[in-house]
């Protein structure tokens, strides 16, 4: 039980952990105030709660599609909102595009918050009526967020030591992966709920590295990998990073043109 | 005009254990899947080879879509109970 507690709160937290250290960052190395973080904590954190207690009804919404349409929405809100701060990026010298993108920090903050917190919620209130499961729980829980915490701790200070430009550019990247990762997941949850068909998978690389493998659930939380994705997916994730390349290359050429 | 909509197959979770814990459907076929979750405890449908995964709440149920899929095994498991939560559908 303590293992595995571990193992899915680990999970949970390495997602919701590698979006916000990357975001802090970027924010210091942007010379934003930080004090947002604890806003969009509390903020988050209030919404995953909610999400949580009202699961049944939720699940039971749109004939029963309701669970997976709000994920969709959530990974898709994260999705324009790195798409958002990636485009207003350049132009921090404007104060409305600024106040903008420090919007778009806190919303991916929160709504990612709520996505991964919800399900830990579930997971342990389940214990609650349990006392004999509860403590190794909330031992193992403990452990799992303390090392999903101690990577995106160490994603932070490696963004934040590095050369200056080095850094954002590093974090720039981990965004890209990330939103290419969030498209994808919101076109499985559409699968799932029957919005979009469901078609033979576009490849298999499930002998070569399983999902079931550490290196599997390590490669999913970091790039989204899946051994078996539908061809509606990969085509989601490979076009999601080549829109947000391309619409910071075309806001970055933007700002050097008119300055 | 009627359509038959795809056909339901009924899962329970009770004790963390899949009822039944091999659900045998039709290869290439659309599948509504009713997992209910008799247990007090939330349970998380999960599958990498189906690509599914779904939070049900205790004592609640939850609909997932399967398929079509082609003929073969495909394993599922309660991701909060995985050591007794184990299953696999047979498209056959």
């Amino acid at each position: 039980m303590l293992l595995n507690a571990v193992i899915i709160i680990l999970r949970e937290v390495l997602e919701a952990a590698l979006i916000i250290s990357v975001f802090l960052a970027l924010s210091q190395l942007l010379n934003r105030k930080l004090g947002w973080m604890l806003v969009a904590l509390i903020i988050g954190f209030s919404g995953a709660y909610l999400y949580a207690v009202n699961l049944s009804a939720i699940s039971m919404a749109m004939e029963g599609t309701g669970q997976e349409v709000l994920n969709a929405v959530l990974h898709s809100v994260i999705f324009l909102s790195l798409l958002i701060f990636m485009i207003t990026v350049p132009h921090q010298a404007h104060p409305m595009w600024r106040r903008i993108n420090l919007v778009t920090i806190v919303l991916a903050v929160i709504t990612a918050i709520v996505r991964e917190g919800s399900e830990i919620i579930l997971y342990i209130k389940g214990f609650i009526g349990i006392p004999d499961l509860l403590s190794p729980v909330l031992m193992g829980s403990a452990v799992g967020a303390g090392i999903g915490l101690s990577v995106g701790v160490f994603f932070y200070y490696l963004l934040v030591n590095m050369r200056k430009s080095h850094g954002i550019w590093l974090g720039y990247l981990i965004l890209l992966l990330i939103g290419g990762s969030m498209v994808a997941q919101a076109v499985e949850f559409m699968i799932q709920a029957d919005y979009i068909a469901a078609t033979t998978p576009v490849w298999d690389s499930s002998h070569f590295i399983s999902e079931r493998s550490a290196v599997g659930q390590l490669l999913y939380a970091l790039v989204g990998y899946e051994a078996t994705p539908a061809p509606q997916q990969a085509a989601a994730y490979f076009s999601s990073i080549l829109m947000l390349v391309v619409a910071a290359g075309i806001s970055f050429m933007f700002r050097r043109k008119s300055s | 005009m009627v359509m038959a909509g795809p056909p339901i197959i009924e899962i329970e979770i009770k004790d963390h254990l899949f009822y039944p814990d091999e659900v045998r459907i039709p290869a290439d076929t659309k599948v509504k899947l009713l997992v209910k979750n008799l247990d007090p405890t939330a349970e998380e449908f999960e599958s990498y080879e189906l690509n599914r995964e779904k939070v049900i709440a205790g004592n609640s149920e939850a609909i997932i879509f399967i398929g079509p899929l082609s003929a073969g095994e495909y394993p599922f498991f309660g991701e909060f109970f995985p050591k007794t939560a184990q299953g696999k559908v047979i498209a056959e």
